[in-house]
């Protein structure tokens, strides 16, 4: 048994790895990679079906890069997801500090409310960024150039749905910092600034690691923003594979293209794994509490007005501007969005998130508790955010084309694609837990499971939920899954507000940013139910 | 022995009624499958249903390429009975791929409008194929930005390129948009080569190229806060603007601008998909769906659930469509050239108006 007395990484798992491991990599094995290989295949092989001559699939694989325009597009796309993570950090990391450090009125709300840009329907929340940085904006009209037109709002959107990701795990990686190392260090007169960089950034590296990985995965993936904001110009290259795949069937550049993004985002993400591991450090009982902020210290009350401003300028100002659209919304418009159709799409969106979030929280945790011994096994659980997912979508028609319209498959498929988020805050979490607690528990007689129920998982709790809130963001917005089969009975809050934004019209508009604001209520109020148990939690 | 004997009596004599009566019973299954604007009044649905003992799975599969791309990859199992939504265009691809079987004569029969037969007299004549509905591509402008700037409308295509339409329009990308697309083949056919020196000219005096119609129609058009009071639109859209207002109108906030060369014409229809019925029970059931789009109540639904324009020449236009002026004459693209070139010209266009 894995799960002996000895201490090695296993001692906190209460089951075999290969066990455990078997739920998970069912879900990614069977919906991400086997589609994907198989709609590759059929490109290589079977083209004739189609109707149209398409090249060898073993020749021409510098083709691509010989192509200036895809060339360009997979450069482009490593350079835009490079500069925003590298942003990321650099605005998140001090950010999240000051959070884990002091505690200020509003704070267990800001964590909340900085998760919400997930959850908005990109072009709405495009609309959002433009209501104040437009050309007609409110702040916008008083610029002398058209922000619209420039990669900076492409950034600026990419930091304002991504943020959030990096500033929740530094939080978490701050606050559970041992207050004792802390102490030491100060009195042999280590100056904070010292402090910071030689004991506490390490410490918190292994969560920050772990979320500029899918911040640069969801940079490299981004299909909607980048185009809005930015203009066609700033096309990624998982645009061209979507329109190569859905638009012209072309599956041999496509799978080409895919597999050149696959190698370097495992490059990126297999270093990401093993820093990981290696940066881990366990966590000690004693971690360093919060300081309550009095107006006297004018230092830490001057970091908690640079959370704000970032905050608001990057995170909630978009957000607030679809809340006043919405209240200024017509009659009009509020009499078509008060009918049945919009309580079943809530009622949809409920009951396929609820699903999924079960799911890929069970997964997730499973997962990731083999993930504590394997670096490998941790690239695996990324392969959702590598893939991408118009060919998950097309390649599930060659593999279950007779299950596509059933609903279970969609709830997979939303499982699939937030999994990724459990994983990450649970695999660090685990990596911070000493294995000497495990076995101490083990040593006084408890069984692994007691263990797991009553040592392991009281202390990764906060991680799961989370992960739990994040992945629920995404089921929220659907990344991606309206690419797959959907039934008209099926229609959620999201796609809802798509089919207005779908039609012409001023009430369509306003039933856009009505539902739009009602989606984000909605949200804001099952995070507080999943995260309210861990509010007073220290290391949440 | 003698209760079977009964249940045989009694089978023989359900065989003796109606077909309808039979179908009452227990409704046939038909798998439709449409691309994602389909949208009909759930009621009239309900009600074809019942009439005619079928019960209906709508399935949505993207927008129109997209849901013919689903159907080529899924042939050997087809995901549906029926497609609607592949249109003229998209026809020559829907044949070579194999995806669509001939129809009965009888829907062929059923009455088409004079107009919807000039615009694609090939299409229209097709018999795997039947006409549902037809609209215009075209472009959209913003009264309003128009009478407070004092700018006088351009009257042909050319002129786009001058510097008083500068930076003025926007145009969604081809390769991700199909009323994208609709605008470029128009402007391709009717330009022939030259064209792309004219999009060259566009580019240099700042178009602006979206991703989506919904992006181009809400984030760029001035209307509804952009910088662009020109749009590449629907025909039907100024009625929309009308029918959806948050006050009432008598007269739509935009207009279509009919430039020659720069409207495109296109016809909806729904087909059967070839392997898709699994019985003769489910075709019939295709068929009547077939024949009840064409009905009178469902051609007059759809011209304001979808705004398109009806194909039945008996059915009339619903009173918002006055909105949308009239219908003008032009004709379709070729959709054997279409089916050739597009990809190339969405390559040209690409590397000529966006780089």
């Amino acid at each position: 048994m894995d799960t002996s007395i000895q201490p090695n990484r296993g001692a906190l798992i209460p089951w075999r790895p290969l066990l455990l491991g078997l739920g998970p990599a069912l879900l990614i094995g069977g919906l991400a990679v086997l589609p994907t290989l198989q709609l590759m295949w059929f490109g290589a092989t079977a083209t004739a079906t189609t109707g149209e001559a398409v090249g060898g699939f073993w020749l021409g694989w510098w083709q691509v890069w010989a192509d200036d325009y895809l060339s360009a597009r997979i450069t482009w796309s490593l350079v835009q997801a490079s500069i925003t993570t590298g942003l990321a950090a650099m605005l998140g990391i001090p950010v999240a500090w000051v959070i884990a450090r002091w505690d200020f009125v509003g704070r267990g709300l800001l964590l909340q409310t900085l998760m919400l840009p997930f959850v908005v329907p990109t072009l709405v929340a495009a609309m959002g960024v433009l209501a104040w940085w437009g050309p007609q904006g409110l702040l916008g009209q008083w610029l002398a150039w058209d922000a619209t037109e420039s990669p900076w709002l492409l950034i600026a959107g990419n930091l304002f749905f991504n943020l959030c990701l990096v500033i929740r795990a530094g939080v978490a990686g701050f606050a559970s910092q041992s207050a004792a190392q802390f102490d030491v260090a100060r009195t042999l007169g280590a100056t904070p600034w010292r402090v910071f960089w030689r004991l506490e950034l390490p410490h918190a590296a292994p969560a920050i690691w772990g979320a500029l990985s899918l911040v640069f995965l969801y940079c490299l993936g981004g299909f909607g923003l980048a185009l809005l904001l930015g203009g066609q110009q700033y096309a990624t290259a998982e645009v061209v594979i979507y329109t190569l795949v859905a638009h012209e069937l072309e599956l041999v550049l496509a799978s080409q293209l895919a597999l050149w993004m696959l190698l370097f985002t495992g490059l990126v993400v297999g270093l990401y794994a093993w820093l990981q591991m290696r940066a881990a450090t366990p966590r000690t009982a004693d971690i360093r509490h919060r300081k309550t902020l009095t107006a006297r210290q004018w230092m830490p009350v001057l970091g908690v007005a640079w959370v704000w401003l970032v905050c608001i300028s990057i995170g909630l100002a978009p957000l607030a501007a679809i809340f006043v659209k919405a209240m200024i919304a017509s009659a009009a418009t509020w009499e078509q969005v008060a009918t049945a159709e919009t309580a079943d799409a809530l009622f949809n969106t409920l009951r396929f998130s609820g699903a999924a979030l079960g799911v890929a929280v069970v997964l997730g945790v499973c997962h990731a508790l083999v993930g504590r011994r394997f670096w490998w096994w941790r690239v695996w659980g990324l392969l959702p955010l590598m893939i991408s997912p118009v060919m998950i979508a097309f390649g599930l028609l060659l593999l279950v084309p007779q299950w596509l319209d059933a609903w279970p498959l969609l709830v997979a498929a939303y499982a699939l694609l937030a999994l990724p988020l459990v994983i990450q805050p649970v695999a660090q979490a685990l990596d911070a837990l000493p294995n000497a607690w495990a076995d101490a528990a083990r040593s006084l007689g408890a069984t692994p499971w007691r263990v797991w129920w009553r040592v392991t998982l009281p202390l990764v709790r906060p991680a799961v939920r989370r992960g739990a809130a994040f992945a629920l963001a995404t089921m929220l917005g659907e990344f991606a899954v309206t690419l797959f089969l959907s039934r008209p009975e099926w229609t959620t809050l999201t796609t809802l507000i798509y089919q207005h934004l779908g039609r012409a019209g001023r009430t369509q508009l306003e039933s856009a940013w009505v539902l739009s604001a009602g989606l984000l209520a909605l949200t804001l109020f099952l995070f507080w139910l999943l995260e309210e148990p861990d509010r007073k939690d220290t290391h949440a | 022995m003698k209760r079977r004997s009964l249940a045989g009596l009694a089978l023989a004599a359900l065989a003796a009624l109606p077909v309808t009566v039979m179908a009452a019973d227990a409704p046939t299954p038909l798998r439709v499958i449409t691309h994602s604007s389909f949208d009909m009044p759930k009621e009239l649905l309900a009600k074809f249903e019942a009439d005619a003992g079928v019960k209906l799975t709508l399935i949505k599969g993207g927008d129109a390429g997209e849901m013919l791309n689903k159907l080529i990859l899924s042939k050997e199992a087809p995901i549906a009975d029926v497609v609607f939504g592949i249109d003229n265009a998209m026809l020559p691809r829907a044949r070579k791929a194999g995806v669509l079987a001939p129809l009965p004569a009888s829907l062929l029969a059923l009455p088409l409008s004079a107009q919807v037969k000039a615009v694609d007299p090939q299409a229209t004549a097709a018999t795997d194929w039947l006409p549902i509905d037809y609209g215009f591509v075209t472009l959209n402008i913003d009264k309003a930005w128009f009478a407070a700037n004092k700018v006088a409308l351009p009257t042909q295509l050319s002129q786009l390129a001058e510097p008083t339409y500068a930076k003025l329009l926007v145009v969604q990308n081809p390769a991700t948009s199909s009323p994208g697309l609709a605008f470029l083949s128009a402007t391709v056919q009717s330009q022939g080569a030259g064209v792309w020196a004219w999009w060259k000219a566009l580019r240099a005096n700042g178009v602006k190229v979206s991703s989506s119609w919904s992006d181009a129609y809400y984030k760029d058009f001035t209307r509804n806060g952009g910088t662009r009071p020109m749009v590449v639109s629907y025909l039907t859209s100024p009625a929309a603007e009308v029918f959806y207002s948050d006050k009432p109108l008598t007269e739509s906030p935009t207009a279509n601008l009919n430039l020659n060369g720069g409207v495109y014409a296109q016809v909806e229809g729904i087909a059967l998909v070839e392997g898709g019925p699994a019985n003769t029970a489910t075709t019939q059931a295709a068929v009547a769906f077939m024949r009840f789009m064409r009905s009178a109540e469902a051609q007059t639904a759809l011209q304001t659930t979808m705004w398109m324009w009806p194909v039945s020449n008996a059915t009339p236009l619903a009173a918002v469509m006055t909105h949308a002026g009239t219908a003008p004459t032009v004709k379709a693209v070729d959709a054997d050239v279409l089916a050739r070139d597009s990809r190339e010209w969405i390559r040209q266009f690409n590397q000529i108006v966006v780089r």
